[in-house]
C-alpha cells in the first residue's frame, strides 16, 4: 500500500518538510547559493513540488503545478521520496536503475545531497506533526 | 547484500571480419535506410570499407554518411548529424569509430526519433521511449560505449560534459571486429586501454557495484594488464587487439551497472576544459584517484591484486614481474596494485602529468573552479569515498 493516501496528504507533508528546511539557515543558505530550480514530480499519488532558489536570495516552495521551468526535474514514486527522507535510498543506485528519473544537469542537484542530509532527522517529526506514522 | 539491477541488452558479436555482417544485422533489425556515423580519420584510413561493402551486399547501399565527428562529440555535431539523418529519412544508425563517434550516434538517435532539442533529454532515464536500431562497431578498445546506456556530449560554450543516460541508449548490437583496430596508433591504443582499465578499477570499488559487475571488472583488468602493452607495441597482433577489445566491452557492461568514480569526474572536467583525450587524462588521474580512495577501499584493491597475481604470475615479462606476489596486508597489496598501474602506464609510454598533455600552469582560482565542476560531475556520485572540493583541488595540483 502506498505511504501517502492522496495528493493532498503528499503535498502537505512535503511542503511542511521543505518549510522546515527553509527555516534552517545551515541548509537553506547553501541551497539558495546554488541558484537552482529543482522540481520533484511524484506519482502514486500524483504530486509536484518546486523549489525555486533562482534569485540566489530566497527559497520559494511551490506546491502543485507551476509554469516555472525547472533546471532539474526529478521524477519518482511518492514512496521512494518517503524512503529517501528516511535516509533509506541509495540515490546513485536509484538513478542507475531508473527508480529516480532525472532531467537536466542532475549532478548539480546531487552535489547538494550532503547539504540536505540533516533533513533526514526532521522528517519523522514532520510525519508525526502531519498525523502520519513514520515507518 | 545490497539490492541491485543488472541490465545489459546489447547483443555482442565478436570475431575477425564480423564487420562484413553489419548489413544482415541491420536488415534483421528492420532497418532499410542506414545513417552511418564516423569521423574523417577513419574514412581516410579505410576503416569503413568492410561496413560499406556489407551494406551494399545486403541491398542497403547508398547510405547517408556523416563523417564530421570531432574527437569528443559536442552538441553542434550531434545537432548536425541528426538533422542530416532526418533530412534523408534514415531509420537506423551504424556508428563506426571510437567513443566520440559512438556517443554521437547515440545522441543523434535521440533527436532523430524524438521531437525537441537534444538538451531536453539530458539526465538519467529522461528519454521516454525506444529509439531507432543502432549498431555500433568500436574502433578503439576503451570507452565501452558500445554496451553502455550513456552518451557523453561536450557543451563547448560552457566547457562541460553533458551526460545522457537511458536504457534506450543501449546499442542494439555491438560488433567487435578486432581488425578495425589495426590502424589505431600506439598512443591512442594505450590511452584507450587505460580508459578501460579505469572503468574496471573504478567500478570494482564504486558504492554501486554488484557481484556481476565485479566479475567482469576482474577479468577485464586481467586481460588489459596482460595484453595492453602488446597491443600498443604490435598493433597488428590480432590476439592482443581481440583481448583488449573484449576487455573494454566487459568493463563497459560492468560500469554501466556499477558506476565509475572520481577519476572519471576529474577526466571529464579537464577534458572538457582543455580538450585533452579522455583515455590519457584518465590514465594520469588513475593512480591519484586510487591513492585517494585507498582509505575507503584498500581491501578491494588488495582483493583485485591478489586475483591478478594468481592469474598473471606466470605471464611473460614484464607483466609476470608486476604480479609476482601479493602482500598479506591489505594496504600493502593495494599499493602494489597502484604500482602495477604505474608500471603499465610507463610500459605503454603514456604521459604521466597534466602539464605533458597541454594543460597550462593553473592559478589557484582556476584549480578551484575545476574542482567545483568535478564535484558536480555525474561520475563522482558513485565514488567510494566522498570527495570535497579541497580533495579534488589537491589531486589536480598533484597531477599537474
Ligand atoms: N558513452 C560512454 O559510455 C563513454 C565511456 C567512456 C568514454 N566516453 C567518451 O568517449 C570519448 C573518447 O573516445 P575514444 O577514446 O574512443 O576516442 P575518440 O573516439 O575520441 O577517438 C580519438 C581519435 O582516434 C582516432 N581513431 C579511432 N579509431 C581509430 C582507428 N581504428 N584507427 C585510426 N584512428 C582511430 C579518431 O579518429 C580520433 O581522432 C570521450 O568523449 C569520452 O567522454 C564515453
Ligand atoms: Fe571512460
Amino acid at each position: 500500500m502506498a505511504v501517502f493516501c492522496n495528493s493532498d496528504e503528499l503535498h502537505h507533508v512535503m511542503d511542511m518538510l521543505w518549510r522546515r528546511i527553509k527555516d534552517d539557515p545551515g541548509m537553506s543558505g547553501k541551497l539558495v547559493e546554488a541558484k537552482l530550480i529543482v522540481q520533484f514530480r511524484y506519482r502514486d499519488p500524483e504530486g509536484t513540488l518546486t523549489i525555486d532558489c533562482s534569485d540566489g536570495n530566497e527559497m520559494k516552495i511551490i506546491v502543485g503545478p507551476t509554469r516555472l521551468k525547472p533546471v532539474i526535474e526529478m521524477s519518482m514514486k511518492a514512496d521512494i521520496a518517503h524512503e529517501f527522507w528516511l535516509g533509506k535510498v541509495n540515490v546513485p543506485m536509484a538513478i542507475i536503475s531508473g527508480k529516480i528519473v532525472s532531467r537536466g544537469p542532475t549532478p548539480k542537484a546531487l552535489a547538494l545531497l550532503p547539504v540536505i542530509r540533516p533533513a533526514y532527522t526532521l522528517y519523522p517529526q514532520v510525519l508525526q506533526d502531519a498525523g502520519k506514522k513514520s515507518a | 547484500m545490497l539490492p541491485f539491477t543488472f541490465y545489459s541488452p546489447t547483443k555482442i558479436v565478436f570475431g575477425e571480419d564480423t564487420a562484413y555482417g553489419v548489413g544482415d544485422i541491420l536488415k534483421e533489425l528492420g532497418g532499410s535506410r542506414p545513417f552511418v556515423v564516423s569521423d574523417a580519420n577513419l574514412v581516410a584510413a579505410g576503416v569503413l570499407r568492410a561496413v560499406l561493402e556489407s551494406l551494399k551486399e545486403a541491398g542497403l547501399g547508398d547510405p547517408v554518411i556523416f563523417d564530421q565527428v570531432p574527437p569528443d562529440s559536442d552538441l553542434d555535431c550531434v545537432r548536425s548529424a541528426s538533422a542530416l539523418a532526418r533530412q534523408h529519412g534514415c531509420d537506423c544508425i551504424v556508428a563506426v569509430g571510437g567513443g566520440s563517434v559512438i556517443d554521437t550516434g547515440k545522441a543523434a538517435n535521440i533527436s532523430l526519433v524524438l521531437d525537441g532539442d537534444i538538451r531536453d533529454f539530458e539526465g538519467m532515464h529522461a528519454v521516454p521511449r525506444a529509439l531507432a536500431p543502432l549498431v555500433v562497431l568500436p574502433t578503439t578498445a576503451g570507452t565501452g560505449s558500445e554496451v553502455s546506456a550513456v552518451a557523453m556530449v561536450k557543451n563547448k560554450d560552457e566547457h562541460t560534459k553533458l551526460a545522457f543516460g537511458s536504457y534506450y541508449l543501449f546499442p542494439s548490437v555491438a560488433v567487435l571486429d578486432p581488425k578495425l583496430l589495426m590502424s589505431l596508433p600506439p598512443k591512442l591504443t594505450a590511452a584507450t586501454g587505460m580508459d578501460a582499465l579505469t572503468h574496471a578499477i573504478e567500478c570494482f570499488c564504486a558504492t554501486t557495484t554488484n557481484p556481476a559487475s565485479d566479475a567482469l571488472c576482474l577479468e577485464s583488468m586481467r586481460m588489459i594488464f596482460q595484453d595492453l602493452c602488446r597491443a600498443t607495441m604490435h598493433g597488428d597482433d590480432l590476439d592482443a587487439r581481440s583481448s583488449t577489445l573484449i576487455a573494454s566491452t566487459m568493463a563497459g557492461i560492468a560500469f554501466t551497472n556499477g558506476g565509475v568514480g572520481i577519476v572519471h569526474a576529474l577526466a571529464h572536467t579537464v577534458g572538457a576544459r582543455y580538450d585533452t583525450h579522455h583515455g590519457v587524462t584518465n590514465a594520469i588521474f588513475l593512480p591519484y584517484g586510487m591513492i585517494f580512495n585507498m582509505a575507503a577501499c584498500a581491501h578491494r584493491f588488495a582483493f583485485a591484486f591478489r586475483s591478478l597475481c594468481a592469474a598473471l604470475r606466470a605471464a611473460p615479462e614484464p607483466v609476470g614481474h608486476w604480479f609476482a606476489g601479493a602482500s598479506q596486508h591489505d594496504s600493502q597489496a593495494a599499493e602494489q596494485l597502484i604500482e602495477a598501474v604505474r608500471q603499465l602506464h610507463r610500459a605503454c609510454r603514456l604521459p604521466t602529468r597534466l602539464r605533458d598533455i597541454g594543460v597550462p600552469a593553473l592559478s589557484q582560482d582556476e584549480i578551484s573552479e575545476l574542482a567545483v565542476v568535478a564535484s558536480t560531475d555525474s561520475a563522482i556520485m558513485f565514488n567510494v569515498r566522498e570527495a570535497s572540493v579541497e580533495d579534488l583541488e589537491y589531486i589536480l595540483k598533484g597531477a599537474w
